[in-house]
């Protein structure tokens, strides 16, 4: 009956189009009342569920992001990744994918990056002999890299969920999870996207003959000289050593990974004002305000979906699906493939940060038992999380895209096949290949990553 | 009308304004700890109690303002598959549902902040009712907010109320 209650009700708000933080809410509220519970211990499930020291982090996070979003940052590195690829066919398609994989890394916010990058690339490319459909999915899809970077807050998120996991792999005693680890274990990941993400681009520049004019002759910029790329570089290297400052910080053992993201933003603030002079007081009061406004939207999803996984323990529902799934398999990449698909699934309806706070505790106990570690667990639920963030029908990046593409959901969906295969190309080698994720944290850390 | 309206607009940015301050005031505070260990090995114990109460008042203040600003994600695609008319009556009942939520955390939060408040923050020495202040002050804001959009879509003319909802 409860469970009949929590998750109908769950479906009929969603369905009716009541926000996800309020729909979960809900939900829970409505089956604590049938349960008889009291409601204020659902307030102090919610209340402390945002109140834990490590998410601290998150604003920062999305404040540095602001803050290199409005300081001029993404021009810098924007010019970088035109200088380098813009002469080739697809040229500006490439810039584009390289820019916002690099600010992706900058700002680790999919969001952060498509604004920043769509709203200055994808109107130059549609004016430049670009179809609207090609500039938004380079843009869109090439930004998810953001939420494997460490400068990603759903890596926090994921690491508070997982901090409960325990097992043995390979005789080895699994217990929570690095942020450290995390932080280095997106980056190969990252790179081979990229790639794919470029041939992809460049592939379907080729087929369709892009640049082209109106009357369908080909339009190709002229390489500006190594000298040219060496000087873009140079100019943006500031903006993307923020990566290494948090790396360098959690690694280094100066600070945790939510000083760091403090440190992430006074480094932000200083090099925009002092170093690059782009930033002035009006462009801080508009980053805190978008900064504020979207750790509400993300705590409040956090808090509610702390009072979810209470409800649902309650409820014994990850023994529940554990069980169902055992029975369904026990050979590993069966049940790896079983829980990709119903994280693809899931990830069409709900949030990043809801996502991966519900599921986290549900797949990590049983990915652990098939031999898989929470580091590589955690790059697996990044990425199916990252897809649908461009998946309709919530694909907030996606949404975000075709507005500046002034484009709609569907014309840019038709042709976003090559993304998606790329995308999950890269899922599958993280999935069934250990070392994609954890090869880089142990060579780095010195001690074996699962 | 205008003056319900004008009020919330004024709330809506002040508390964008409050929560702008508290995440500044976050930073500081952060920050003023690693330096205050690694410069002078002396961090103090009430940083990360002050964090918290910080983070939390940017949170809920941040989220009341997402509501009157329609920032709060949602699924509206099996709703823009409906007529107009049941597009309008289903952006009611989310309005609806979300003054029901408000009111619950509201409620909640008081009973919390009564029943918590003889306990001290360890290392602030306030009460811990503290801590469910933001959140009460935000669920008013929610209910303020929600019930602000109700009257519009009811007050405009069909046709634009139905517009208004599906803006949302």
């Amino acid at each position: 009956m409860e469970l009949a209650v929590l998750s109908l009700s769950f479906l009929l708000f969603l369905v009716l189009g009541v926000p996800v933080a309020f729909a979960i809410g809900l939900s829970c509220l409505a089956t604590f009342a049938v349960e008889g519970l009291p409601l204020a211990t659902a307030m102090q499930m919610m209340v402390s569920g945002m109140n834990v020291f490590s998410f601290l982090a998150i604003p920062f996070f999305i404040f540095s992001g602001e803050l290199m979003l409005h300081g001029g940052i993404a021009d810098k590195i924007l010019d970088f990744a035109r200088s380098m690829v813009g002469h080739m066919r697809g040229g500006l398609g490439l810039a584009n994918v390289m820019a916002s994989t690099l600010f992706g890394g900058v700002s680790g916010s999919p969001i952060a990056d498509t604004s920043a990058m769509g709203g200055v690339l994808i109107p130059i490319m549609k004016r430049e002999g670009y179809s609207a459909d090609y500039a938004v999915n380079v843009t869109t899809h090439a930004s998810l890299t953001g939420a494997l970077m460490p400068t990603s807050h759903n890596m926090i998120i994921y690491a508070f969920a997982a901090q409960a996991a325990s097992g043995m792999i390979g005789g080895h005693v699994i217990r929570g999870v690095s942020i450290g680890d995390l932080m280095f274990a997106g980056l190969v990941p990252v790179f081979w996207i990229m790639v794919c993400m470029l041939i992809a681009a460049y592939w379907q520049a080729v087929h369709n003959g892009f640049p082209k004019r109106a009357d369908g002759s080909s339009m190709l910029e002229k390489f500006p000289g190594w000298g040219a790329v060496l000087r873009t570089f140079i100019a943006a290297i500031p903006g993307l050593m923020v990566i290494g400052v948090i790396l360098g910080c959690v690694m280094g053992g100066v600070a945790t990974a939510t000083e760091a993201a403090a440190i992430a933003v006074a480094y932000s603030l200083l090099l925009t004002s002092l170093i690059y002079r782009t930033m002035s007081r009006a462009k801080v009061v508009m980053a805190l305000k978008k900064a504020s406004k979207t750790t509400g939207v993300i705590l409040l999803l956090i808090g509610v979906s702390n009072m979810l996984r209470w409800q649902m323990a309650y409820l014994e529902i990850p023994d529940a699906i554990e069980a169902a799934l055992l029975h369904a398999t026990t050979t590993p990449w069966l049940m790896l493939l079983y829980i990709n698909i119903i994280q693809i699934f899931l990830g069409i309806f709900l949030d990043m940060a809801a996502h991966i706070l519900i599921t986290t505790p549900l797949f990590l106990p049983l990915a652990i038992q098939m031999g898989v570690g929470p580091v590589q667990f955690g790059m697996m639920l990044l990425l199916n999380c990252a897809l649908g963030l461009v998946h309709p029908p919530v694909g907030t990046v996606q949404f975000v895209g075709c507005a500046i593409g002034n484009i709609s959901i569907g014309e840019a969906t038709k042709t976003a096949w090559p993304y998606y295969l790329a995308i999950w190309v890269a899922i599958n080698l993280v999935t069934y290949v250990p070392a994609f994720s954890t090869w880089l944290p142990s060579l780095i850390t010195g001690h074996p990553v699962f | 009308m205008e003056i319900f309206t004008s009020v919330c607009a004024h709330l809506s940015n002040g508390v964008l304004r409050l929560a702008s301050l508290c995440l500044a005031a976050l930073g500081i505070v952060v920050i003023y700890g690693v330096v205050m260990r690694y410069g002078f090995s002396d961090a103090p114990a009430y940083v990360e109690q002050v964090a918290l109460l910080l983070v939390i008042s940017v949170a809920m203040f941040g989220a009341a303002a997402g509501v009157h600003d329609a920032g709060h994600i949602g699924l509206d695609s099996a709703v823009k598959m409906l007529s107009e008319k049941g597009q309008f009556w289903c952006g009611v009942l989310v309005d609806l549902l979300t003054i029901a939520f408000a009111l619950v955390l509201l409620w909640g939060s008081l009973e919390m902040a009564i029943s918590t408040h003889k306990d001290t923050i360890p290392t602030l020495g306030i009460s811990e009712a503290y801590r469910y202040l933001p959140v009460m002050i935000a669920g008013v804001l929610i209910v303020l907010f929600a019930t602000k959009h109700l009257l519009t879509v009811f007050k405009q003319p069909p046709t634009m109320a139905q517009a208004a909802t599906k803006a949302d």
